[in-house]
């Protein structure tokens, strides 16, 4: 038992000896143009934890994170690599903006569920045609969705600018051309912030910090993704097809089935990565609105080695990374890009630790089983 | 008017073509480059770079070690330490993304693009550039893309009739006889990705070097991608993966033409290149097969 332990514990600590590792190599760039990293580390710990609204604004970052990293983990654990998150969320994103707008006058405890329920529906339609490939073309599915990612780009950027783009909505002041957007979200569709709630615990955020429900929905989603895999019949389907899909079959297991629905569950989920920016701080969607969630989100299904709870962990690690980056370019002048570079070396590392470390665990495994 | 839009067929698929031939010799040795994405990118950038300072020559040479820099990480990764070979192409994806946007703004105070630099000087074939309807495939033309060409021959000729490209497909194809045999499964797997790390910079550096004149992020937009989906296409042949890459090239010469018409919207034009790339892919032109250990990292009994 305390043999258990042990093995355990080199599990955990082999996401912390990756981070360190990414630390040290961040050092190193950090020093090459003329930065003293230790001061740099100390400027991002203190910019970005020091006050109670940085906090919430890196538990807002987290949020789209959280769904993009659990998305790409249920397609994982059933050996399938999503890396159409991106597409999937600006799709269900663009849906999502496009049920806001046009439905009115619905109240809000229709409306705003509505709107969700439309944008994890755009990332299932934009999931049917990569796992369709995948299982009767034998397409691999990490370039179809990479190539779906593209055409979401073009299709978005069309959608907006030349088909429903607002109209009417005023100009700027001072600003010559009107915003190429959608038009504004109704109200009965946005996303309440958590300010008055916090607030009854005696913690005022200020008005610039866009921490609303999507957070605790979030982390919600976590935990049912956590009892799907682990306490349910299908979570068991997905974990044997994902492990060895020969095996799978023998035992009776349907892997086309099986990796058809985890996939279609990775669109559903990755569909929502978008809401909590669109619902709560734009109320539009524009031709900027923000991309990369969906590759940040493999690095955090990554980081988090798949699990729910990891995932939450190493979203709140890059939602920390992203704030401290802000502080560090203000107040250190280091580029803010230092930190992909960190995240970049961060992946990496950890699944190089954490191959090593299980190989080395399963080696001393079996010696012990030899010794009896 | 049709040489005209082979020659820029062919100066779209120029960079399609090098990293494609790169993802042969990675493939055809049993690992897939995913991070050729990546490389390109930090290919295009240091290019940009060398060529910025020093001029052109210097500027393929500094790309083509970057790039193999990149490449010898996702060596170390995948061959060595056996991770899942997909997962380190987009770990170094990410990272050569941030490293080139750091470097820019640290080397050039702009993240998203270099000043303009000096290509090579274009050459022409004297004689038959007099000739009308030859001379845009004749004139004009960059150095890069008679060596690109150059290297299709010279790749078949390696990977089929040499004893390295043997030795190579053998460890594509079955690590463990490859082994038995004594050859040294994890060198070759090594030169296939270092390889493709030189080729991949030079299709990057063609991109900022040759073809714009400037490094831009995001110049490559899914180039290493589609080069992938080129030499699947091509059935895993150099040759083959020639053909492939100047479809793609066409479709994207195509799509500028069709722009200026503007009967379609352009954004569904832009999409022409990645459609394709999913039409081919679904197999809907051809079949096609890997080398049998493409993909699959080899594990030597643990003592």
């Amino acid at each position: 038992m305390r043999r258990g332990y042990r093995y355990l514990a080199l599990e955990l600590a082999s996401p912390l000896v990756a981070i360190g590792f990414a630390v040290l190599v961040g050092a190193v760039v950090m020093a090459a143009i003329g930065k003293n990293p230790v001061e740099v580390y100390r400027t991002m710990f203190v910019f970005a934890l020091r006050r109670l609204d940085s906090v919430a604004i890196i538990l807002f970052g987290a949020t789209p994170l959280i769904f993009s990293g659990l998305a790409v983990a249920v397609s994982f654990r059933a050996g399938l690599f999503n890396i159409g998150v991106e597409g999937q969320y600006l799709i269900g994103t663009f849906l999502a903006a496009l049920a806001g707008f046009a439905l009115k006058g619905l109240p809000s405890f229709v409306h705003l569920p509505l709107v969700i329920a439309v944008a994890a529906l755009g990332g299932v339609l934009w999931a049917l045609l990569p796992v369709y490939l995948k299982v009767r073309r034998g397409v691999h599915e990490v370039i179809s969705t990479i190539m779906l990612n593209y055409i979401a780009f073009s299709l978005i950027h069309y959608l907006i600018a030349d088909v429903f783009m607002d109209k009417q909505q005023g100009l700027m002041p001072g600003v010559g051309n009107p915003l190429i957007r959608l038009p504004r979200i109704a109200p009965s569709a946005l996303m309440p912030r958590m300010h008055g709630f916090l607030s009854l615990f005696g913690v005022d955020l200020p008005n610039h910090v866009y921490l609303n429900w999507f957070f605790p929905l979030a982390l919600l989603l976590a935990g049912a993704v956590h009892y799907l895999i682990w306490r349910t019949p299908f979570g068991y389907e997905l974990r044997a097809v994902g492990h060895n899909p020969a095996a799978a079959e023998a035992a009776g297991i349907h892997p086309a089935s099986v990796c058809t629905k985890a996939f279609l569950l990775s669109g559903l989920i990755a569909g929502m990565t978008g809401l909590s920016d669109l619902l709560s701080y734009f109320g539009y969607m524009d031709l900027d609105f923000p991309k990369g969630y969906g590759f940040t989100g493999i690095a955090v299904a990554l980081m988090g080695k798949n699990s729910p709870l990891g995932i939450v962990l190493a979203a709140l690690l890059f939602g920390f990374l992203n704030r401290g980056a802000e502080g560090v370019q203000a107040f250190a002048g280091v580029p803010m890009d230092t930190v992909v570079i960190l995240q970049g070396v961060m992946i990496l590392s950890i699944v190089v630790a954490s191959a090593v470390m299980s190989r080395y665990i399963r080696r001393q495994e079996r010696k012990e089983a030899l010794q009896g | 008017m049709v040489s005209e839009l082979l020659a820029s067929a062919i100066r779209m698929g120029l960079p399609v073509l090098l990293a494609a031939l790169g993802a042969v010799y990675s493939e055809r040795g049993g690992v897939v480059n995913i991070g050729l994405e990546g490389m390109m990118i930090t290919g295009s950038f240091w290019g940009a770079v060398g060529a910025y300072y020093w001029g052109p020559l210097a500027g393929m040479a500094l790309a083509v070690t970057a790039a193999v820099v990149m490449a010898l990480i996702h060596a170390v990764v995948t061959v060595t330490f056996r991770v899942d070979q997909i997962v380190s192409g987009v770990a170094l994806n990410i990272l050569a993304y941030g490293a080139a946007r750091f470097c820019s703004i640290t080397l050039f105070q702009k993240a998203t693009m270099s000043p303009h630099v000096q290509g090579f000087e274009p050459i022409s074939v004297p004689g038959l550039d007099q000739i009308p309807w030859l001379r845009p495939l004749v004139s004009n033309v960059s150095p890069l893309v008679v060596v690109g060409f150059l290297l299709v021959p010279l790749s078949y000729w390696v990977i089929e009739k040499t004893v390295f490209g043997l030795r190579l497909r053998a460890v594509g194809e079955n690590p463990l006889a490859a082994d038995t045999l004594g050859l040294k499964v994890y060198h070759l797997r090594y030169s296939g990705v270092l390889l493709s790390g030189v080729l991949a910079g030079l299709a990057g550096a063609y991109l900022s070097v040759e073809h714009t004149g400037m490094y831009v992020e995001g110049m490559t937009q899914g180039k290493g991608y589609i080069a992938l989906a080129a030499m699947i296409f091509g059935n895993w042949s150099p040759v083959g993966a020639m053909w492939a890459a100047l479809l793609f090239g066409l479709a994207e010469s195509l799509s500028f033409r069709v722009v200026q018409s503007a009967v379609v919207p352009y954004q569904f034009i832009k999409m022409i290149p990645y459609a394709l790339t999913l039409v081919v892919l679904a197999g809907v032109l051809k079949r096609t097969t890997p080398p049998a250990a493409d993909g699959i990292p080899y594990e030597r009994e643990e003592a």
